[in-house]
């Protein structure tokens, strides 16, 4: 689309395009599915993407296969540029059971994908229930149990990992991205800081526990 | 397959076709099934859409049969046939939809065509299917047929048949299929046709079994990556070059070429125009079966893309690594979890980035604007009567919850747990139910409580006029915090 050597009117037209992208890329995912349009303008662009937000500090995380993109922080290569740059884009901290209940859906989405059949991954709220009840303190009260299980969920659909389909309230898509985000990486210090945890327990090394 | 008793009671239990012919419902579920998916060739349906016909189907065998008859909703059995135990319905989630769809399993179209052929055919034509088999058994001979003169043997004996023939014309002498023939092979086309349309289901259903027999070869491999690799993309691709994909591919050649399809729909209509033809009033639907053939391959079709795309997706050479990975530090986290259960991590214990940056819009808060102040116009106050039962306002009683709290700090410092009744045995209820309801709501809070559902206990409290007051409720007890 972008020639070698483009007139002043293309690049004027393509400037545009871009911030038709860049924009949305700035306020969250874009999905391939929900918006094929978008999707195909920010393939195109890809390039020039890359090369805008890298003055931000950002990475283009693109892919094309799962159909979907986002911006994530550069990893600091230089240590010490990075430590003088704010970040832009937050973390945020998880409690211990969002945290098991990400790696639960991942671990579902693993086997649902070596399973076969469909790509999208549907779980109704008492499959999400079996899922985590078993590492959950063996507990008397069904109902609260349900309602923490709610309530993890939500924290998880308000970070975009699922999604409850319309119409029904208790069926959730488990959305592919979850795939970006959980990885090895991210479990392998997950079972670390456990590990950690645990050990820190069995020699009662463990301060402000009340 | 051998039709022993064993396998038969094996397949009596297990085969949903026989199950759906022995169900009690059979004759609901095929008759709406059939109407719904087979009649009009419907391959998926919305679950409203379905269940809408399926009401109106119910609501007609209620006024028939009585309202008893079939009790549950129309969603309720749709469910119902599609759970894995009974499996005669497929449901899924197209791409793209958040409702439910179902379409027919292979195994509830083969009930539906058994029980077709228990009623149908007023004669069974054999001369068309001897014909037919004549020529796929010619077909086999001479196509594996390596020797060169065989062929042209074979080829020259039919040219000599058909010069026969076209002399035969040329003297006058045309012979012509009587009605009876007719009727035999339009039967058959007839039969053949509709088995092709049943195909189709069973077709994209061998799809999936292969996709899956694949895709659990990967999970289960155990060798090499470059060992995998060559085992299974040894085959270009594990979907298109099986038996399946080979025979499926070429019938969706044959069938998309322009010039057959305008020959299927010329022959089709001179076929339907024959006069013998026409007295057996074949369905109109059948002038254009050609088409419900293109409409249910088209779908098969769209189902191998799909399924070869993921598998080579699920293929690819990071996500197959990553998996495996992931899958064996998930199961170090499983069993970290389950041993911290009853002492579970508190506060934060992970990060993750957010999926986009945060950008800070101090522009997009509103400005300023003055609240409104009420202005309280001066009205004087006067007196009168009113019917209020005034005694609501000084019978609010207050529980101190900070105090009951302590009597279970105190209690449980004694020993590691405690009911709630004895709880209340040594602190007595002076509030009432509201007092009993606080404790109610600090066992939702304490971390540690259980639930005894198999006693009872007894509370008992007295009220200001001096009644007893009890309330029975299963056993709560409240352990120490570790």
């Amino acid at each position: 689309m972008i020639g070698k050597h483009p007139s002043v009117a293309e690049v004027e037209e393509t400037d545009a395009d871009l911030s038709t992208v860049v924009i949305p890329l700035l306020k969250g995912v874009i999905y391939q599915d929900e918006n094929p349009v978008l999707w195909n303008g920010l393939l195109n662009l890809q390039t020039r993407v890359r090369d805008y937000v890298a003055v931000l500090g950002l990475e283009l995380m693109l892919d094309e296969a799962e159909g979907y993109a986002f911006l994530r922080s550069r990893p600091a290569e230089d240590e010490e540029q990075a430590g003088r740059l704010p970040r832009l884009v937050a973390r945020r901290r998880l409690s211990f059971p969002v945290s098991l209940l990400l790696a639960l859906l991942r671990k579902k989405l693993a086997e649902s994908d070596a399973g076969g059949g469909d790509t999208r991954l549907i779980l109704s709220r008492d499959e999400v229930v079996e899922l985590i009840r078993v590492f959950l303190p063996a507990g008397s009260n069904e109902t609260r149990l349900i309602d923490q299980v709610d309530t993890h969920l939500n924290k998880v659909a308000e970070m975009g990992f699922v999604r409850r389909l319309r119409g029904q309230e208790k069926m959730f898509e488990v959305r592919r991205i979850i795939k970006a985000f959980i990885d090895a990486q991210w479990l392998a210090e997950f079972d670390q800081r456990l590990e950690e945890y645990r050990r820190q327990l069995m020699t009662g090394d463990l301060s402000g526990d009340e | 397959m051998a039709l022993d008793f064993q396998t038969l009671e094996l397949l009596r239990r297990n085969h949903p076709a026989w199950r759906l012919l022995r169900s009690d419902h059979a004759s609901l579920v095929a008759s709406f099934l059939h109407r719904v998916f087979i009649a009009p060739n419907v391959r998926t349906m919305a679950q409203a859409d379905l269940a809408e016909a399926l009401e109106d189907e119910l609501f007609a065998l209620r006024e028939r049969h009585g309202a008893e008859s079939f009790p549950r909703s129309a969603a309720a059995y749709l469910n119902d046939w599609a759970d894995n135990e009974k499996g005669w319905l497929r449901k899924f989630y197209p791409a793209g939809s958040d409702e439910p769809h179902f379409d027919l399993t292979p195994a509830t179209e083969k009930a539906l065509a058994w029980l077709a052929s228990l009623t149908e055919r007023a004669f069974v034509g054999t001369e068309s299917r001897l014909l037919t088999l004549f020529e796929l058994l010619r077909q086999m001979s001479e196509g594996s047929q390596t020797d060169p003169e065989a062929r042209i043997a074979e080829l020259h004996k039919r040219r000599a048949e058909i010069d026969g023939e076209i002399a035969c014309i040329l003297d006058g002498d045309i012979p012509l299929l009587d009605d009876t023939a007719l009727k035999d092979r339009f039967q058959q086309f007839l039969q053949l046709a509709r088995e092709l349309l049943t195909d189709f289901r069973e077709v994209e259903h061998n799809f999936r079994t292969l996709d899956r027999r694949v895709r659990e070869r990967i999970a289960l491999w155990e060798g090499s990556k470059g060992a995998l690799l060559e085992d299974i993309m040894g085959e270009r691709d594990a979907i298109a070059d099986s038996d399946q994909g080979k025979s499926f591919r070429a019938f969706w050649d044959f069938l998309m070429s322009q010039r057959r399809q305008e020959e299927l729909s010329r022959l089709l209509g001179q076929v339907l125009d024959l006069a013998p033809i026409a007295e057996t009033r074949p369905e109109p639907r059948l002038r254009r079966v050609h088409y419900d053939w293109l409409e249910a391959g088209e779908h098969t079709q769209r189902t191998v893309a799909r399924l070869s795309q993921q598998l080579r997706r699920f293929l690819d050479d990071q996500a197959w690594l990553e998996n495996r990975r992931i899958m064996d530090i998930l199961h170090g986290i499983e069993s970290r979890a389950l041993a911290l259960r009853d002492a579970p991590p508190p506060g934060e214990v992970m990060e993750l980035a957010e999926n986009a940056p945060t950008i800070d819009l101090p522009l997009e808060r509103p400005l300023y604007s003055a609240p409104v102040k009420p202005l309280i116009a001066d009205v004087e106050l006067e007196s009168g009567a009113a019917e209020v039962d005034t005694a609501a306002l000084y019978a609010q009683v207050v529980v101190d919850r900070a105090e009951l709290l302590r009597h279970l700090r105190q209690a449980l410092q004694e020993r590691p747990q405690i009911s709630l009744a004895e709880v209340i045995q040594r602190h007595p209820l002076r509030h009432g139910l509201a007092e009993l309801l606080i404790y109610l709501q600090l066992a939702g809070d304490w971390p540690q409580t259980a639930v005894d559902e198999d006693h009872q206990d007894l509370i008992e409290w007295p009220t200001d006029d001096g009644t007893i007051r009890r309330a029975r409720l299963p056993r709560i007890v409240f352990l120490r915090m570790s």
